[in-house]
């Protein structure tokens, strides 16, 4: 299965080559499926069909669907809440919506939950591509570099972890078993890994992030941006390139839309265009071994699959 | 002569402790049965716990007993064992266990927090600056004394030196044993007691590691420190703990046993002269000087801090506060008295078996046994022909046990070295590990200008070799008395802040009245004397350090007399103000 | 002589618990310190300081229930950390 990131900022047309490119490649026959992560939701609006928070079938390859992240994010805090109200139970001074508050506006919430939202397509059996059109640029860049982040912290959790358990262990062997004593109420603490919640999550979460740390690396992941031939985009541009090479994302195709291609400019664009000309030498110089396909300025923004299709054939593919 | 001082002293202590001790229970501490200790209220199981008393009682000892009560009075022997005595029994009742008792029960009444917080709420925020910065001193100045003592004694004894060694690698072995296999810990107790034997007898029949080179000891020392300090607990710390323990009941048991059995006179003289010497070589009047050398067994400001720190969260019931806390520290003035009694009857043969190489350091022997002036003015001296007084006790030991129990007489002194070193070597590791930790304190103010050099400073092994290095350096060149006498001083200088912050509760909070003036003179009396002391010394003994460490230690002596005057004028002004700050319910 | 033997029992019961504690007591001390810091890395993100990214920590908290409960309690005593530190090492 292959999976497409279209990364871009806002108004740069990324939801347009996403929905494109679905539709040309769903329509070469792979079974496709192209999620919006981006909290504008314009999916809908480009296909010039009604698309919910559940999977669409927009033709008989192609299905879509609208993550909404920000209820993803109430609807776990409201599981994690009432999961705690009950295990928490003895820890009755807590003030638990206090803590709640926080966690729903902590630095990285929003990644957290954006990464969630692909994890649960990126491991699909059923599809041969997905496609994500992703949140502003400066989200997806961190969502990317997010599993490598977390492993680096999950070790030192894990090894802190063991060092707690293996001193208990020798208490244990001394002293006996563990008990803790909360309000009255008897826990007993182990030793012993496979017994202790904290690190059995630990593991597991460590699994699970090092495989999509290793699917966003591997050759299976496509990570293109949709940007323009200004100045100001090819700084970006770099910058995100240089992050995504960090946490050793390969950066795949970078996509200059809305160029010009215009016959007799008028004046007033004169300018523009020999900005346009002079960043794409930069880029092209500069993105040695990254493919750069200008994507022209279009009449008539394109809506619909079969305007969508057009667009693919004619410079996406 | 032997049977019968330690007959009085173990009376003069059961019949203190029930009647002085019971009149400070009830008009003092003004125990109440009712009231619920904290380890009771407060009981999280963490920290908070009520523990058996007889339980607390031994970990307490434990934790307060050290290698201190036998090496201070086997250097005030020099003053003769009258003096040294009526110090470990009268200081130790009418300060120190009063000190210990009340440590403990006022940190009971403020929630078990510590002495260092109670003098902050009685004596004003100032005073918790200061004892941070006595215990930052004591920490380095203890790692130098107890180096020098040490190597003064193992550089004359192959067979301590041996032990001590070998003991490390057994304390290993021990911590494998007890946390890392399932050997039952009755088993592993019985294991590590055996193996604790065999140490000793090795190291007395083929005591094979030989260091006569004290700059080669303190280098050793040096390197053991910085490692031993750096390993996890269970690995070497944790164990040695628990050997040394052993090692204290059964010294203390066989010194008992030996002391009544061989039932031996007093060959040392009641009293040499008063301004013996003592320190560094100097005639050091016997008051105020004598806290300088005794420290532990009279008195001793760390006692403070573990009755405060860890005892007082478990104190099942107040009415066990006077065993578990008076009764500790009598026992330990107890075992100081046993070394007093050992030295009274064997201390002169002891030197007079090496009389050869006592004559080689240029002393009478004649003189020396005659007692008298001569002796009190060339005891030290002398003492150094066997490895320092300390080697005095320990060989007086052995032959004290021989006398009794008919054990050689090496095997006596080098289980007695052992039972010392033990807790040298252990109090050097921690003391390494608490200095690393008030070091990287004190330098919490650079971290906002200079994040780098903070990082630096902090890390973990340049703050371990910082402070042994310090400690080092001290060691390097001067006499164990001297860096002894330091030790002692900043300890005393501890147990006036507890002293003073007694007095202040007992008359303010408990408002005791009368009584209070059990606290209250006792602890002028310590604040003048020890005062007094560290003049001296920064006088008398401090320009006769060598070169390089004259600075430090001036500065050291300077500043500790400059923050014990800030002391007593916070113990002034809160002392005036009155019943403001009410304990905990 | 029953009573006695009963009481010799008992002591050296207690002597043996006493012995345990002693044989452990600065494990536990370190086991604590270790578990502090688990636990104010993980939760540190209610206090402001900088934690692991916030999906680990909302995937532990439902399994940190005494960690919580030992945070709290330990940040009512920070005021007198140092002597209480002091306490548990050996300085006779």
């Amino acid at each position: 299965m292959q999976t497409f990131f279209f990364l871009g900022k806002g108004g740069v047309g990324k939801t347009t080559l996403s929905a494109a490119f679905a539709s040309g490649i769903s329509n070469e026959g792979k079974r496709t499926l192209v999620v919006s992560l981006d909290p504008a939701h314009n999916l809908g609006d480009v296909f010039a069909e009604e698309i919910p928070w559940k999977i669409k079938h927009l033709s008989k390859t192609l299905d879509a669907i609208e993550v909404d992240v920000d209820r993803m994010i109430l609807e776990y805090l409201n599981e994690l809440s009432s999961k705690l109200k009950h295990t928490y139970r003895y820890l009755s001074v807590m003030n638990l919506e206090k803590y709640f508050d926080v966690l729903k506006n902590s630095p990285g919430i929003e990644e957290y939950a954006t990464l969630e939202g692909i994890k649960k397509f990126v491991f699909e059996e059923c599809y041969d591509t997905v496609i994500f059109d992703t949140p502003p640029t400066g989200i997806t860049v961190r969502v990317l570099a997010m599993p490598k982040i977390s492993l680096i912290w999950t070790a030192n959790l894990v090894s802190m972890r063991r060092k707690i358990l293996s001193r208990r262990k020798m208490i244990e062997n001394v002293r006996g078993k563990f008990e803790a004593e909360i309000e009255g109420e008897v826990l007993e603490l182990t030793s012993e890994e496979r017994n202790d919640p904290i690190m059995q999550e630990l593991l597991i979460y460590k699994k699970e992030t090092k495989a999509l740390s290793e699917l966003f690396s591997s050759d299976k992941t496509f990570v293109n941006i949709v940007t323009m031939a200004e100045d100001l985009a090819y700084f970006e541009t770099k910058r995100i390139h240089e992050s995504l090479t960090k946490f050793k994302i390969h950066l795949r195709k970078i996509y200059l839309n809305k160029f010009f291609r215009i016959e007799n400019p008028p004046p007033e664009i004169a300018g523009k265009i020999k900005e346009q000309e002079r960043v794409t030498e930069m880029m092209k110089d500069h993105f040695k071994d990254i493919e750069i396909r200008e994507v022209p300025m279009l009449r008539e923004s394109p809506r619909g699959i079969p305007q969508l299709l057009d667009l693919y054939e004619k410079f996406i593919q | 002569m032997s049977a019968l001082i330690v007959l009085i002293g173990a009376i003069i202590y059961l019949v203190s402790y029930f009647t002085y001790g019971k009149a400070l229970e009830k008009n003092v501490v003004k125990v109440d049965t009712k009231r619920e200790t904290p380890a009771v209220r407060l009981r999280d199981n963490v920290d908070y716990m009520p523990a058996n008393k007889f339980v607390l009682f031994g970990h307490h000892f434990a934790s307060i007993a050290g290698a201190g009560p036998i090496a201070g009075p086997a250097i005030a022997m020099v003053w003769g064992w009258l003096p040294s005595l009526l110090w470990v029994w009268l200081g130790n009742l009418f300060i120190g266990s009063v000190h210990d008792y009340l440590s403990l029960m006022a940190s009971v009444r403020y929630d078990g927090k510590s002495i260092q917080w109670v003098a902050g709420k009685i004596m004003g925020e100032r005073t918790k600056t200061v004892f941070e910065l006595y215990v930052l001193f004591a920490m380095i100045l203890i790692i130098a004394a107890f180096m020098a003592t040490f190597t003064a004694l193992a550089s004359k004894s192959p067979e301590i030196l041996t032990g001590t060694v070998l003991f490390i690698v057994i304390a290993v072995i021990e911590g494998l044993i007890l946390y890392r296999t399932k050997i039952p810990f009755n088993l592993a107790t019985i294991i590590g007691v055996v193996m604790m034997v065999l140490v000793i007898f090795i190291s007395f029949k083929w005591p094979f590691i030989n260091i006569p080179n004290i700059h080669t000891l303190y280098i050793l020392q040096f390197i053991y420190i910085v490692f031993a300090a750096a390993l996890p607990v269970w690995i070497l710390l944790q164990p040695r703990d628990f050997l040394n323990s052993f090692l204290l009941y059964a010294g203390l048991a066989l010194g008992l046993v030996g002391a009544i059995i061989s039932f031996r006179g007093f060959t040392w003289p009641a009293f040499t002269t008063f301004s013996a010497r003592a320190v560094g070589g100097q005639p050091s009047p016997f008051w105020p000087t004598v806290p300088l050398v005794i420290a532990c067994g009279a008195l001793s400001g760390f006692h403070s801090i573990v009755g405060s720190g860890t005892t007082s969260k478990q104190l099942d019931k107040e009415i066990n506060g006077l065993f578990v806390g008076y009764g500790a520290m009598f026992t330990e003035g107890f075992l100081a008295t046993i070394v007093i009694t050992s030295i009274g009857a064997f201390g002169l043969e002891v030197l007079g078996a090496a009389a050869a190489k006592v004559t080689e350091l240029g002393v009478d022997m004649a003189q020396l046994t005659a007692g008298g002036a001569y002796l009190g003015n060339n005891y030290v001296k002398a003492a150094n022909a066997v490895g320092g007084t300390l080697a005095v006790f320990t060989k007086s030991y052995g032959m004290m046990l021989n006398k009794a129990i008919a054990i050689p007489a090496t095997f006596g002194a080098t289980f007695a070295g052992l039972w010392v070193s033990a807790f040298v070597m252990t109090t050097l590791d921690t003391t390494n590990r608490l200095g690393r930790y008030a070091w990287t304190e004190l330098w919490e103010p650079v971290k906002n200008s200079s994040a780098g050099l903070y990082a630096f400073l902090s890390n973990r092994w340049v703050a371990s070799i910082v402070v042994a290095a310090i400690g080092l350096w001290l060691v390097w060149g001067n006499t164990y008395t001297v860096l002894w006498a330091g030790f002692a001083g900043t300890n005393q200088l501890l147990a006036s802040i507890a002293m003073l912050t007694a007095a202040t509760w007992v008359k303010n909070v408990q408002k005791a009245g009368k009584w209070a003036m059990a606290v209250v003179i006792p602890a002028i009396f310590l604040w003048i004397t020890v005062f007094i002391a560290l003049v001296w010394y920064l006088f008398k003994v401090v320009p006769t350090l060598a070169a390089a460490t004259k600075v430090p230690m001036y500065i050291f002596t300077i500043v500790m007399l400059i923050l014990d005057i800030i002391l007593v004028a916070q113990f002034f002004v809160s002392y005036r103000k009155g019943p403001e700050l009410e304990a905990s319910k | 002589m029953n009573e006695f033997l009963e009481r010799l029992k008992r002591f050296l019961k207690g002597l043996e618990i006493g012995m345990r504690e002693v044989s452990t007591s600065l494990i536990e001390k370190e086991l604590e310190e270790y578990e502090n810091v688990f636990a104010l890395i993980t939760m540190g993100i209610f206090s402001g300081i900088p934690s692991p990214p916030t999906g680990i920590i909302l995937r532990l908290i439902p399994h940190m229930q005494r960690e919580m409960y030992v945070m709290l309690k330990r940040s009512a005593d920070l005021d007198d950390v140092f002597a209480e530190t002091l306490s548990h090492f050996d300085i006779g």
